[in-house]
């Protein structure tokens, strides 16, 4: 496969022991997403959506198979590894936003720098020029608890953009919004995608994954044809 | 990365006062007593060496005990004896003294009678306030003339004018002595209230009052830059071995400041180190906050992990956090520790010596405990699940 892929999965199975049981969350799966590409990833509950999400965010690594994060084969990896991986390569947009309640927009937006060892100064101006992208300069000062849904949704994308990451991985970023509010964000996205930015989306929402470039279905673990 | 941990860990103190507060309860109350006692200790230990040291280290006085051989040893020609055979003394004085009434017309006291050599006010810095001590002659002579401390004078002459007047002595007559001088008023060493003395003549006395050549006692000033203590020690074992230990009672200052500095020191450490075990106690406590706030911010932890937050990261943060709080606790300690030995201080008019040691190891041992009792929490907060941590409610 071409090296411009950001995500390569080949037969990747993730199993878990549940009391007695072996689960099967996913059964050999297969994944490319190219750089550039706008991707979702729907299924119902319990498919192994989230399963697949994690092991693509760097958070948990597979049973077997190989999965490739722009181009690294992350299988072996330890957990401080994958740290510095999440870090440098994905950027994360959660349902519930998940913003640091007691750091202001930008100092949420600096966090993933602070773990990068990236220097103060440097640090400020990312994340201002990143707060900048997402329409929410004059917000900056603001603590999550004074922002609207959409604005700290914003703000999450805003932190997601901060490290240049290879990939965001956005899951239901559009759950916790009204209607109006999950559009506008989608448009975002969007905006962000015809700049260059690989987007995963992990939804169960059905119109929200048909707008997307392309589709991965998954059910009882395996890619839906 | 030390600088933001500081940061948030003051947020989080901030967001939760009266917790941080309560929690801290332990460290506070514990660096408090330890500051407290050591620098009560101290306070202590200088007020007593304070009021031991009062009339002179340097001094040592030797009372001899009625009895055969003391008799015949401890005359007044002693003195030199003693003076030539232990190195180190400035001079021996010979004092007697005892109880006595006193009256000038209608004005009675009670007060100290010493009888003293006419240079004895010359060696012992004590100079008169008006007329002048008693001089070789009126000694030799054997003159009634009387020398008066500043206390006896006020009672005796609320007018002033002394000089050249009368006074009774009541022993076990009545005896009329002129006045010759008043003495400046003098601090008190521990067993001479200068000032509440009357000084005659130590032939006079002999004489008049006391009619045995014993001498009551030797005042001893050693040399300077000589060691009291070890002169001290010269002259006990001189004089255990020319007349017995039973034969005579030696009161050093000296040695009485060492004795006292070493107890109150060992006294005030044993307390502190007593004090030091809550501490512990308060370790604890900041081991049960940090556990209810590692519980409380597991979805924050989660979305650090994802953020790109190594074990090490987290485990750097709840850790700094701990000594942040510790710290926090080890300040209000100090201040505390310090409000009470100001307050103990001035109830019991000791003057203040702030035990600086005892603030550094507050700090320090703070800083220990947050480290230690930190550390599990911390340990358990880093080694959370980014997947779980991510989904926990």
């Amino acid at each position: 496969m071409a090296s411009d892929s950001v995500i390569e999965a080949v037969d990747v199975r993730k199993y878990y022991i549940v009391g007695d049981y072996l689960v099967k969350a996913l059964d050999g799966v297969d994944v490319d997403i190219r750089k550039g590409e706008f991707v979702s990833i729907m299924g119902p509950s319990g498919s192994g959506k989230s399963t697949l999400m994690n092991l693509i965010g760097c958070l948990d690594r597979p049973t077997s198979g190989i999965l490739k994060i722009d181009g690294t084969d992350t299988s072996d990896f330890s957990e401080r590894d994958l740290a510095y991986l999440r870090n440098e390569k994905i950027g994360f947009v959660f349902q519930q936003f998940n913003l640091l309640g007691k750091l202001n927009a930008l100092e949420n937006v600096m966090t993933p720098l602070l773990y990068a060892r990236v220097s103060p100064k440097e640090r400020r101006e990312l994340a201002t020029e990143a707060l900048e992208r997402v329409g929410l300069a004059d917000r900056m000062k603001h603590k999550p608890n004074e922002l609207s849904g959409g604005q700290k949704q914003r703000v999450a994308i805003a932190r997601a953009l901060v490290n240049n990451p290879s990939l965001i991985l956005a899951d239901e970023p559009t759950g916790a919004l009204d209607t109006k509010t999950g559009n506008q964000i989608m448009e975002l996205f969007e905006q962000l995608n015809s700049e260059g930015r690989t987007i995963v989306l992990v939804t169960h929402n059905r119109e929200l994954g048909m707008a997307c470039s392309r589709q991965i279905l998954i059910r009882d673990g395996k890619l839906e044809k | 990365m030390i600088w933001e941990n500081t940061k948030l860990a003051f947020a989080s103190m901030k967001a939760n006062k009266m917790r941080t507060l309560l929690s801290l309860l332990g460290i506070i109350i514990g660096v408090g007593a330890v500051v407290a006692i050591l620098t009560l200790g101290n306070s202590a230990t200088e007020s007593i060496t304070d009021s031991i040291s009062a009339g002179g280290l340097e001094m040592v006085s030797i009372f001899p005990v009625s009895g055969q051989k003391s008799s015949e040893t401890f005359d007044e020609q002693f003195c030199e004896t003693l003076k030539s055979e232990i190195n180190g003394i400035d001079f021996v004085l010979p004092m007697n003294t005892s109880n006595a009434n006193f009256r000038n017309q209608q004005e009675t006291t009670t007060a100290q009678l010493a009888g003293v050599p006419s240079n004895y006010a010359e060696l012992m810095n004590y100079d008169a306030e008006s007329g002048e001590f008693f001089s070789q002659e009126d000694n030799i002579f054997k003159r009634q003339v009387c020398v008066l401390g500043a206390d006896v004078a006020e009672e005796l002459f609320p007018d002033g004018n002394a000089v050249g007047q009368y006074i009774s002595i009541f022993r076990t007559q009545a005896k009329s002595y002129q006045v010759v001088g008043v003495m400046e008023s003098k601090d008190a060493m521990l067993s001479v209230a200068f000032d509440n003395y009357v000084y005659v003549p130590y032939n006079t006395y002999t004489q008049r009052f006391r009619k045995v050549s014993m001498v009551g006692t030797y005042v001893v000033r050693t040399a300077d830059g000589e060691d009291p203590i070890a002169i001290g020690d010269s002259i006990t074992s001189y004089l255990d071995s020319l007349v017995g230990s039973d034969s005579y009672n030696l009161f050093s200052p000296a040695t009485l400041a060492e004795m006292a500095q070493s107890i109150t020191g060992t006294f005030s450490t044993f307390l502190a180190a007593i004090a030091a075990i809550s501490l512990v106690v308060g370790g604890i406590g900041i081991m049960n906050i940090m556990l209810v706030s590692v519980s409380e911010r597991t979805r924050e932890i989660g979305v650090r992990k994802a953020l790109g937050a190594t074990n090490s990261d987290i485990m750097g943060q709840f850790i700094t956090e701990a000594i942040a709080l510790t710290l926090v606790g080890g300040f209000l300690g100090i201040i505390l520790g310090t409000g009470i030995s100001v307050a103990v201080t001035n109830l019991v008019s000791w003057t203040l010596h702030i035990s600086y040691s005892s603030y550094i190891i507050a700090v320090g041992f703070s800083m220990v405990i947050g480290l230690f009792f930190g550390w599990y929490p911390a340990r358990k907060a880093a080694k959370l699940d980014p997947i779980e941590s991510l989904n926990y409610e």
